[in-house]
Order: structure tokens, then C-alpha cells, then sequence
């Protein structure tokens, strides 16, 4: 299955003043395609800052330690702000836990619903057109230094094409935005027309003969662009028809002559509508060299035979071939580039292993490491290979922040001072104080060292790896795809979302979330919502910009269990419907039960459990699971409920051994001196707890939770016979 | 209903209507009834909006009843004048109408109707002198039910001093037993009955407030009644801190020192010092993660068995209505639906609304989860109350549900098919 999201080993600390909250210590976890993942356990557990870190959007104070969360082939920890700016809310979108906070109260939903989208593209525009030129310069650039034994004259004509190429481009784009806007516009009209037929039939619009005017007239105009940017003749009388039935509609005094024609023009625009999509890509080179009007054929199917043929022999076979060089010349060199600069890399690791020169020192080497990997990026690929990219400043901080210990904090060590020698003072007088002593100072030397070494081991490997694929490289396929791109980038530099198409698209949302008469809603403001409503228009909020993965913390937390269930149906249609991997952070293990594939019950910071819903449910290893399960009722349930006693630890001091030792009837006294690693029990399911180990004294899962398990089979069991 | 045991709290026909606009109303609680017996949990559930906190809190005399009677002990507590007005003004125009009939009938040259016209109008002028009366009684003790309340007991503590004082000849006795009864008297006369009824609320962060240590918030009411002692308030807050589970060290914190299942005990205890019979629990889990739920829960479960206390506990979560109930209450719109004892409600459920409801509980059970079908509730299409308007009716013992005649052979039937 293919992997959306991998999390590894994530580690992440808060600045406080009373020292450093171990908030997330060292989790791994990965999310397939189309899956969903819940994340359980009670609140400082640290679910809401995993999710948070891999949105980027954590608190000032939070130190990300170490790990990794590869996204797209890239390492959201380490990409920069404005890289996350294409991604968050894009790809990856969240929906939050309050719905009373989480909107503005002083602006109309719509407004809020349509402010990113119109954001998102003005910011989009100006990002596609310069990446679209800089990688325009970058080919021509390393198509004339391939062939640059062949003189001059190449070199002209290598820029020719590329300027021809950026030209036509254009054209295709400009029309094809045009043909888009004209379609989605006569989609609209249909479905005025659509709306209008239903109100008649219904008698609920006062001045039928109005409205009918209008709309033919709107649709008139629309045909008219659409046919015209199809470049059809033979439609074009249907225009007449429409202008007349326009004409006619004022002229009409009784109603049943407006549904006659409403259904005429609706004939007309499905049958617009329904034509096959020219393709606009060939016949952008076809209007800009050959002839500037449209083919006066009626076969859409016969214009794009032509013009594609056209194109290819002229012009598009000849220019992937030479594109193919250049591409090839650009892999070859940054190989070359990338082997240099692995040695330069292990030549430089070793004056990182002991430090001891100032930091002035290291930074100079940094530097001297960042321009050799830099070398090696092959800049003409299209995903970015953003380990190197984003070597220089990784390192460059690391070493910052090794340095930041050396600095003297003179108060600071002086409070340090007073509070251990008051604490000696009490436990000599053989007192246990109630307070613990406020480290002096938040970073681990070593750790920090290991942190740099980490990053250049990381890129070490990162190279090697690329070198050792250098075999299956293809540069026909890299052309295609870099044709596809530049593609991408003309449409995006070009694409305008106008307030109109927001408001439709804003409205085709509401729909899919189950508000009622959207367009009404539109206009409201968020206290006119109720509870679930709100939550149905921070999902939509989310849903806007299409995105890959979806973030849920906590969504149904306040609400009531019909709204609850709504909402849950809601994520889960919308997660098989649009193919979303979905995170799901909750507390409540009965709406885990509902949502989830598999599970991660997280304690203190890190993963005590990791399975598939199933084995999670129906096996539970880890005690802090079964107590989870046994603190909550069921409707069968009669006995005393289990609390877990006392509250989760203070992390600035994570206790030694097992966190969850202490609230733990069944700890081992192993479990408060080592911490237990997960133990492997099937290859789906994991638990950190040494009641696995194998020397371990054999326990039962407790009575409680086998009844329940029990109870469930024979409901299963009951449903089976029914059926 | 459960007549073997003492009626503590008694609900008549409780409305509680909102003024929306000039014209327009919102019926928040509309003819609720109930009886609660001694030691009983009542739940009462229904989705978010349905009337279910304001129906707490007009209980606890939070807001002014529109109309409907609350007796606790017997005593009149909470009264609405609406209906006795509503009454005025139909029996006002039925006479109206009826005098218009009669008035026609004498210019036909009925000479009858004249004496009739007289007769009417005289019942009518009784009617609403009765109604009237109604008012007043209800008014005076919806504002002095405490007075009268407090007044009894002072009479009361006044007999006995007497009795006593006859009783002994020690002038130094009779010295002490007059300081005795002057205290005794003094917090008598600041008796509230509605003292007795106490309230959970919610949100344990919004209902505690974060400039008062715990010690003053629990004590709060306590000083509110007149209570001056330090000693007897400090015992007393030690006292209520070591029923919740908590230490007398937390005394003197502030609110946001705690956790969230911490600060429910402080709410817990603030009602507990009142020495409350009643305990009107609002959604107390709601707001908390599950293991402190189950905290909670468990604590004011102990507390119940320990003080005996009646509790109404309205929530929305129904495992945990189920568990801690005796009785459970399903709410639409403001009407009482469904009413029946938790076992029997969970077995049988029959008003299309309970079942949908039913039908929404997550369990933690991926199996069941993944083929559990929600049943959608549309009150439109489920019931047809053209012909017969609905009234709550008893379908099996202690088993109510809101339905009009054709729908109760419905259901009884169902039932009986159920049952086999």
C-alpha cells in the first residue's frame, strides 16, 4: 500500500520556565492511502503536538529535538515557511477540536469559506510564474552546455525553441482557461435552469416570465463564448435561437410558453456541454504559428488529430530530443557533483565528533559543506530534493543551538546554585522537600552533538542512495515530466479563481457536508449555526482545498451523540469518497471503534500500543490500554468502574522506567527501573509494556475487559445468525 | 411510578417559554412532569438544545417557571402563573361567544336568555376571581417559599426551647440552652429550602472562579447562609474536601492548580457542604477525558450511596446514563418523550426518537461498529397527529411514552412481539 505520511522517531520539547516539557519523546508511525489512523489517549499525551507539528503550526516555545515526518518525499521539519505554505491546508488540512473558536464570529461564512481559496490562488500565480521562468532559464541553460561542442549557431537555436515553446504555451493556456470558465459557467446556468423548472413546478417564484428572460439571456451570452472558443460554425445558429427565445420571453404574458423554452435551452447546453474537450495543448501551436483562427470543423476529435500531428512533426519531437540532453547533462553533472560532495561531507564529519573549537570554527566548515552539497542538486528535478536543500540552514541552527549551552547565563546559574544548596540543606536535615530542583539549563550536550552528526550521516546516506539509482534513470520519461510541469506552472501562473467560482465551489461544499439550503447559509454568520452545524463548516473550511490528508483532533468532543454520529458518518463518507488518509485524535475509544483502521494508544509522550482496530479492541496487551477500555462504560456495564488513579506525570521530570509504572496495578518492578521496548506480537501489532518479555509472569487480561470481549463476540455472533 | 418510596421532588406540567422577538416564543420546556423518590438517579437525556438544562435550572429556580408547579417535600417551590392567565382569557371568551349567542337569541325574543346572560356572568367573575387567587397563592410562593419555609423551622426550634425551658429549673442550663437555640435560631431564620437542591455544573473550568482559593468557593455558600464561625466553615470544607477524594492541603490553591477531573471534585464539594437532598447534575462528565469520567463518575457514586441522595443527572452521553440511572428520561424539543427504568429502556425502546438515539451510541467495538446503521428520526413522517394530539401514556408499569391512541395499539403491540 502506498505510504502518505511517515513519521519517525519524533521528539519535541516546550521551553518553560520551570525547564523543558518532554512533550512528544520518540514516536514512529506511518499512514497509508486512503486509511485512517487514530491516535488515543488522554489529554498531555502529547496527540494534539504530533499532530500539530506535522501541520507546522507549533507553539513558539517548542523545540523540535529530532525525527523525521516525510511527506511527499520531503521532511516537514526541516522544509521552509514558505514550502509549507503549498502544503499546509493544501495537502494537508485539519479540522479542529472547538468549533465555537475556530471561526471568526465576525465574518460570514461564506466569506470564511471562500478567504483561502481566493488567497491560496493569488499566492499560487505569482509562485507559478517565476518557478515557470526559472526552470525555462535552467533548461535552456543545460540543453546549450550539452551541446556546447557544437558551437554558436546551437546555442541560437536552442533558445529559439525555447521561446517558441513559452509562446505557445500561453496561447494553450489562455484558451484553455477561457473554455474552462465558459463550461463551468454553462454548468452553472443549467442548473439556474434546473432550479428555476423545479420552483415553477412547485409555484414558488412570483414573476416567472422575469426570471425566464434573464436566464435565457445569461445563457445566450454564455453559449455564445463557449461555441466561439470550440470554434464550431454549425452551433451558432442555435445562438440565434436563444437570442430570439430571449427576445420572446419578455414578449410572453402566460407561463407554460417560459418552460417551453427553459427546456429548449436546456437541451442546447447539455448537448454543449456533453462535446468531447479539444485539446487545447496542440491547438495553442496551431493558432500562434499557423493560423490564428479556430479550424472551421464540426468534429472536435478530427481538430485535435490535426493539430497534434501538426505539432509533433514540427516542432515536439524534435524539442524532447534536444530537451532529453540537456536533462541528461544536468543528471550527469550533479552525480558528479554528489560524489564530490560526499567526500567533502566525510572528510568534514570527523571535526564534528569532538567539538572543541569556538563556534566560529564550525560555522566556517558548515558553509564550506552547505556550497559542496549544493552543487549536487540536480535543479531540474521536479520534486524537490529537499534533504539537500534544506542542509545548509539545518545545520547551521544545530550548531547554533550546541552553542547556545556554551553561553553564560549568569542569573540563571546562580538561581541553579541557591536552589540545590537549599535542597541539600533539607534532605540533610533528612527532610524530602515537595519541590524538585529547576535544571539549570534545557539541552543535553550529547544529544545536540548527536543531532549534527545525524543531519550529515543523513544526507550521506541520502547521496549514496541517489548515486546508486543512477543506472535507472530515464531521461525520455524526466522530459515528459518536465513538459507536464511546465504545463502545470503556465495553467497556475494563468488561473484565476474569481469571487463567483469560490462562492459556487464554497456551495457545492456546503452540499456535500449536509447543510441545508446553502445558498441561504452563505450569508449567515457563525453564531446563527448550531454545535454540529459549525463543525460541519470547519470540515467544509477543510475539505476546500482538496486536500491528501486530513488532521481531525478531537472533532466530535463537543458534541451530542446524534450530531456525533452525523459527523462521523459525515469523515467517513467523505474519506472513502475522495480517497482522504485521515488522522484521527480522540479520547473516546467507542468513536475510535467506528473510524479507525488501526490504532496508536499514546501515554506520556510516546506509543504504548500500535495495532489494527481489531487487535486493539478485541486483544489488548498493553495495561494502560485495558485500563482505558475498563474506565469506560459500555451498556452492559454493572460493577464499579476502574478509574485509572491519579493524573498523567509532570513532564519536565519523565519518570524513570515505564511513565506509566505508577498508576499501574500491574507494573513490574523492571517497569520502574528500564524502559520497555515494543515488544512484537503479531506483524501489525506492537506493545511497549515488559509484560511481554518473554521471562515475564504470565497475566490475564482482567476480568472486565474479557467479559466485554466476550459480550462483543456473542453480539457478533447473535448479528451473524440473524443474518 | 415508584410509589413505595417517598416523593421528594414532584414536577407538574413545568413550561419554561423564551421570548423571541415581539411575537414569536420558543417553548424550551413544555409540560414536563415528573416524580423523583428518595435515593433515586433520574437521567435525562436528548440532544444538545432540547430543553434538558433549562429544565435543571428552572427546577433550581435559575430562571422564573412561565408555568407548572415544583414540590419538594410537599412544599410548593416553584409556581407559573401562565396557565391560571391563559385560563382567564379562554373562559373570557367562551362566555364573550356564548353572551353574543344569547344576546341574538333575545332579539329573536327569547325572554330566557336574559336571565342566562346574568347567570354567566356571574360564573365567569367567580372563575376569575378563583383564577386570581390561584396567581396570588403561586406568587407568594414562588417569592417566599424559603421565608415560609424558614419561618417554620424557627417556630418550630421556638416550641421546642419552651418545652425544654419548662422542662429544667437550672438557671444556668437554661442560660446555656438559650445561647444554644440563639444560634440555632439564627441560621434557621437564613434556611433555604431551595438550599437543599444543589447544582453540578458542566464545564468544571468556566463554573469555578479563578481569583477565589478552593476554600472559598466551597465555603461560599456556606457564608452566604450567615455561618460567621472560621472553625465550624474550615471543619466543614476539610470535611466536604475528604468526601470528593481530595486533601486539606488544596484548600488554599487556586482553581487552575488543578486538573480538570480535580476541579470537578471542588464543584462536588461545593454542592456536598450544602447538605443538599437533591443534586442537580448538568452534564458534570461531559467536558472530561475518559479515565477522569470514570473518576467522577465513581465519586459521585460513593457520595449517593453515602448521603443518600436523590440526583436528576442530565447528560447526553448514554453508556453513561445507562450505568448510573435508575430512571432515564429521553427529551425532544422540550417534551418528555419517553420515560421508563434504564433496563427497560435500553430492552424495549419505543418512540421512534428513543430508538434513534439508541442507535447512535459508539461502542468499542469495531465489529458492531462497522454495521451499525443510524436510524434517522423525522417527526414529520413518524407520527400523524392530525386527528389526535399526543399525551403521555403508561404502556407497561412505569414504562411512559409521549403517543395518541392509534400509536399506543401500535406499540403495544410491538412490544408484545418484542417480548416473545
Amino acid at each position: 500500500m502506498e505510504k502518505k505520511l511517515i513519521v519517525k522517531d519524533l521528539r519535541i520539547s516546550f521551553k518553560t520556565v520551570n525547564g523543558k516539557v518532554q512533550a512528544v519523546r520518540g514516536i514512529s508511525f506511518d499512514l497509508n492511502k486512503g486509511e485512517t489512523l487514530a491516535i488515543v489517549g488522554e489529554s498531555g499525551s502529547g496527540k494534539s503536538v504530533t499532530s500539530r507539528a506535522i501541520l507546522g503550526i507549533l507553539a513558539g516555545n517548542a523545540i523540535v529535538e529530532g525525527g523525521e515526518i516525510i511527506y511527499d518525499g520531503k521532511d516537514l521539519l526541516k522544509i521552509s515557511e514558505d514550502d509549507f505554505h503549498s502544503i499546509r491546508g493544501d495537502k494537508i488540512a485539519m479540522i479542529f477540536q472547538d468549533p465555537l473558536s475556530s471561526l471568526n464570529p465576525i465574518m460570514r461564512i461564506g466569506q470564511q469559506l471562500t478567504e483561502a481559496m481566493l488567497l491560496k490562488n493569488r499566492a499560487n500565480k505569482s509562485e507559478s510564474k517565476r518557478k515557470f521562468k526559472l526552470s525555462m532559464e535552467l533548461l535552456l541553460n543545460n540543453m546549450n552546455a550539452a551541446t556546447a561542442q557544437e558551437g554558436h549557431d546551437k546555442a541560437v537555436i536552442n533558445a529559439k525553441r525555447i521561446k517558441d515553446f513559452q509562446d505557445f504555451e500561453y496561447v494553450h493556456i489562455e484558451h484553455e482557461q477561457k473554455y474552462n470558465a465558459a463550461y463551468s459557467e454553462a454548468q452553472n446556468s443549467l442548473e439556474d435552469i434546473n432550479n428555476l423548472l423545479f420552483e415553477i413546478e412547485k409555484n414558488a417564484v412570483k414573476d416567472i416570465i422575469k426570471s425566464c428572460a434573464e436566464i435565457t439571456q445569461e445563457a445566450s451570452r454564455v453559449f455564445n463564448r463557449f461555441v466561439v472558443e470550440e470554434g464550431k460554425t454549425d452551433l451558432k445558429e442555435k445562438i440565434n435561437v436563444l437570442k430570439n427565445a430571449a427576445k420572446d420571453a419578455k414578449k410572453l404574458k402566460n407561463n407554460s410558453g417560459c418552460v417551453e423554452i427553459l427546456k429548449d435551452i436546456k437541451v442546447i447546453l447539455d448537448q454543449a456541454v456533453a462535446r468531447p474537450k479539444p485539446n487545447f495543448f496542440s491547438l495553442g501551436y496551431y493558432l500562434k504559428f499557423v493560423n490564428p483562427e479556430i479550424p472551421a470543423t464540426e468534429d472536435t476529435e478530427e481538430i485535435n488529430r490535426m493539430t497534434r500531428k501538426l505539432l509533433d512533426e514540427k516542432f515536439m519531437l524534435e524539442f524532447i530530443s534536444e530537451a532529453q540532453k540537456g536533462i541528461q547533462h544536468s543528471f550527469d553533472v550533479s552525480i558528479e557533483n554528489k560524489k564530490k560532495a560526499i567526500e567533502v561531507l566525510k572528510d568534514k564529519r570527523s571535526s564534528f565528533e569532538h567539538i572543541v573549537q569556538p563556534m566560529k570554527f564550525y560555522m566556517q566548515v558548515a558553509r564550506e559543506m552547505t556550497i559542496a552539497v549544493e552543487k549536487g542538486i540536480n535543479r531540474l528535478e521536479l520534486i524537490k530534493d529537499s534533504n539537500s536543500y534544506v542542509f545548509g540552514s539545518n545545520l547551521r541552527s544545530a550548531i547554533n543551538y550546541y552553542y547556545v549551552r556554551m553561553r553564560k547565563n549568569i542569573a540563571e546559574a546562580s538561581r541553579f546554585k541557591k536552589q540545590t544548596e537549599k535542597h541539600n540543606k533539607l534532605t540533610a536535615k533528612g527532610k524530602t522537600p515537595d519541590w524538585t530542583i529547576v535544571p539549570a539549563d534545557i539541552i543535553d550536550l550529547d544529544d545536540a552533538r548527536d543531532n549534527i552528526l545525524k543531519i550529515i550521516d543523513n544526507l550521506i546516506a541520502h547521496n549514496e542512495q541517489k548515486i546508486l539509482n543512477e543506472g535507472n534513470f530515464d531521461s525520455y520519461q524526466g522530459t515528459i515530466d518536465l513538459i507536464d510541469f511546465f504545463k502545470e506552472k503556465a495553467s497556475g501562473s494563468v488561473y484565476t479563481v474569481t469571487p463567483k467560482m469560490a462562492k459556487q465551489t464554497a456551495i457545492k461544499l456546503m452540499e456535500e457536508v449536509g447543510i441545508p439550503e446553502p445558498r441561504k447559509r452563505y450569508k449567515q454568520y457563525p453564531f446563527e449555526f448550531s454545535g454540529g452545524m459549525r463543525q460541519r463548516i470547519v470540515i467544509a473550511i477543510a475539505l476546500a482545498a482538496n486536500p491528501d490528508i486530513l488532521i481531525c483532533d478531537e472533532p466530535t468532543t463537543a458534541l451530542d451523540v446524534t450530531i456525533q454520529s452525523q459527523i462521523l458518518e459525515l469523515i467517513n463518507n467523505l474519506k472513502i469518497e475522495r480517497k482522504l488518509s485521515v488522522i484521527f485524535i480522540t479520547h473516546d475509544l467507542g468513536v475510535v471503534a467506528n473510524m479507525a483502521d488501526r490504532i496508536a494508544v499514546m501515554y506520556a509522550g510516546k506509543i504504548v500500543e500500535y495495532g489494527t482496530a481489531m487487535e486493539v479492541f478485541y486483544g489488548p496487551r498493553h495495561p494502560y490500554t485495558w485500563a482505558l477500555l475498563s474506565s469506560m462504560p459500555d451498556l452492559d456495564t454493572k460493577e464499579k468502574l476502574e478509574a485509572i488513579p491519579g493524573t498523567p506525570p509532570n513532564m519536565i521530570y519523565p519518570p524513570k522506567g515505564d511513565a506509566f509504572a505508577q498508576r499501574n496495578k500491574y507494573a513490574l518492578n523492571v517497569d520502574f527501573e528500564e524502559e520497555p521496548p515494543m515488544f512484537k506480537i503479531t506483524d501489525t501489532h506492537y506493545a511497549a509494556t515488559w509484560l511481554l518479555h518473554p521471562d515475564a509472569p504470565k497475566l490475564d487480561i482482567p476480568k472486565v475487559i474479557t467479559d466485554r470481549i466476550a459480550r462483543m463476540k456473542e453480539r457478533g455472533d447473535m448479528d451473524d445468525a440473524k443474518q | 411510578m415508584q410509589n413505595n418510596k417517598e416523593v421528594i421532588l414532584k414536577v407538574e406540567h413545568l413550561c419554561q417559554y423564551f421570548k423571541m422577538g415581539p411575537t414569536y416564543e420558543l417553548k424550551a420546556v413544555d409540560d414536563f412532569n415528573i416524580e423523583l423518590g428518595k435515593g433515586e438517579v433520574f437521567g435525562l437525556v436528548g440532544e444538545s438544545g432540547c430543553g434538558k438544562t433549562t429544565t435543571g435550572r428552572t427546577i433550581i429556580k435559575l430562571y422564573d417557571a412561565t408555568s407548572g408547579n415544583v414540590y419538594y417535600k410537599g412544599q410548593r417551590i416553584v409556581a407559573g402563573i401562565r396557565s391560571y392567565k391563559d385560563k382567564i382569557k379562554s373562559e373570557k371568551k367562551r362566555v364573550e361567544d356564548e353572551i353574543e349567542k344569547l344576546r341574538e337569541e333575545e332579539k329573536l325574543g327569547d325572554s330566557g336568555a336574559k336571565e342566562k346572560i346574568k347567570t354567566l356572568k356571574h360564573e365567569l367573575s367567580k372563575e376569575i376571581a378563583a383564577q386570581k387567587e390561584n396567581i396570588k397563592l403561586a406568587k407568594i410562593d414562588q417569592k417566599k417559599c424559603d421565608k415560609i419555609y424558614s419561618a417554620k423551622l424557627v417556630s418550630q426550634l421556638k416550641a421546642e426551647l419552651k418545652e425544654k425551658r419548662e422542662q429544667t429549673s437550672n438557671q444556668e442550663e437554661i442560660e446555656k440552652l438559650e445561647k444554644d437555640y440563639a444560634l440555632k435560631i439564627q441560621i434557621a431564620k437564613k434556611e433555604r429550602l431551595v438550599n437543599e437542591i444543589q447544582m453540578i455544573f458542566q464545564d468544571p473550568i468556566a463554573s469555578l472562579d479563578p481569583r477565589m482559593t478552593v476554600r472559598e468557593i466551597i465555603a461560599e455558600g456556606l457564608i452566604i447562609k450567615g455561618i460567621k464561625d472560621k472553625e465550624y466553615i474550615d471543619e466543614r470544607v476539610c470535611e466536604a474536601l475528604e468526601k470528593v477524594g481530595l486533601v486539606r492541603e488544596h484548600a488554599n490553591r487556586y482553581p487552575h492548580e488543578f486538573s480538570g477531573g480535580q476541579r470537578q471534585r471542588i464543584g462536588v464539594a461545593r454542592s456536598v457542604i450544602m447538605n443538599p437532598s437533591v443534586i442537580i447534575a448538568d452534564e458534570p462528565v461531559s467536558a472530561l477525558d475518559v479515565s477522569i469520567q470514570a473518576q467522577v463518575i465513581n465519586l459521585l457514586n460513593e457520595v449517593r450511596n453515602e448521603l443518600g441522595l436523590t440526583i436528576m443527572f442530565i447528560a447526553h452521553d448514554l453508556s453513561v446514563i445507562k450505568y448510573f440511572s435508575d430512571r432515564i428520561g429521553v427529551m425532544y424539543f422540550g417534551k418528555l418523550v419517553e420515560l421508563a427504568t434504564s433496563d427497560e429502556l435500553f430492552a424495549h425502546p419505543l418512540h421512534p426518537y428513543t430508538r434513534s438515539l439508541l442507535s447512535a451510541i459508539p461502542l468499542p467495538d469495531p465489529v458492531y461498529e462497522k454495521k451499525r446503521k443510524r436510524i434517522v428520526y423525522n417527526p414529520i413522517a413518524e407520527h400523524d397527529y392530525s386527528k389526535e394530539q399526543p399525551s403521555m401514556r403508561e404502556i407497561t408499569e412505569g414504562h411512559f411514552i409521549m403517543c395518541n391512541t392509534e400509536e399506543f395499539n401500535k406499540y403495544k403491540k410491538q412490544l408484545e412481539a418484542e417480548k416473545k
